[in-house]
């Protein structure tokens, strides 16, 4: 398994958990678009950042080979990844702390 | 100097973090509690994924431009940092654009 294959799999798995299991379908709401259109031009500027800086290096090998401002493509599944799981885990954790504050 | 040179992009986010907080008045430090939750579940499957792929080699770290400190031997200090203030950043931008979206709503959240 490559990072493009491990990075794939993050996103099914965070789709998985946030539809079924947190059941905090951030996918079907809009405001969860917003902010992860908001977050990804600062994801690209911090790529580049990091990896233009060789701060962190990829193994050839282990990538498809396709780079986004000097990144792996990967990178953008992995960053989807973490904002989407994120964002349900803390509307899933909202919900049971504060359940007469949640929003809809 | 060089060896602050991650540490620069963690302050670059951790600032970015600290205006939105106080710019928008999301007082994040009153829910530190469900951050907590939030953070635990994301550096527990991250930071396994990081290990995994650092043990591999899929990616890998300059030696001279991060602090030296590892944590389980292998991964700079500085990716468990990245891994609390990126949630952080996402949450906080969640919060300002629910903010934005309902201004007489100040109530929650």
């Amino acid at each position: 398994m490559i990072y493009a294959d491990v990075a794939l799999n993050a996103v099914v798995v965070a789709i998985l958990l946030d539809l079924y299991l947190l059941r905090s379908q951030m996918m079907t709401r809009k405001i969860f678009w917003k902010t992860y259109f908001l977050i990804l031009p600062f994801q690209l500027l911090t790529n580049w950042w990091l990896t233009s800086n060789n701060i962190v290096m990829y193994s050839e090998s282990e990538i498809i080979g396709t780079r986004v401002a000097g990144a792996p493509l990967e990178d953008l599944l992995f960053g989807f990844s973490m904002i989407l799981l994120t964002l349900s885990c803390w509307e899933f954790f909202a919900k049971r702390l504060t359940p007469d504050k949640v929003i809809k | 100097m060089a060896q602050f040179q991650y540490l620069m992009v963690l302050g670059f986010i951790g600032s970015c973090a600290v205006l939105v907080n106080f710019g928008f008045k999301l007082s994040i430090s009153s829910k530190w509690k469900l951050f907590l939750m939030t953070d635990a579940v994301i550096l527990t499957l991250y930071l396994a994924w990081d290990f995994w792929a650092v043990s591999k080699a899929s990616w890998f770290f300059d030696q001279e431009q991060t602090l030296g400190i590892y944590v389980f031997s292998r991964l700079p200090i500085e990716e468990i940092l990245f891994f609390i203030l990126v949630p952080l950043m996402v949450v906080l931008t969640y919060l300002a654009l629910i903010k934005l979206s309902k201004p007489s709503n100040t109530a929650k959240y």
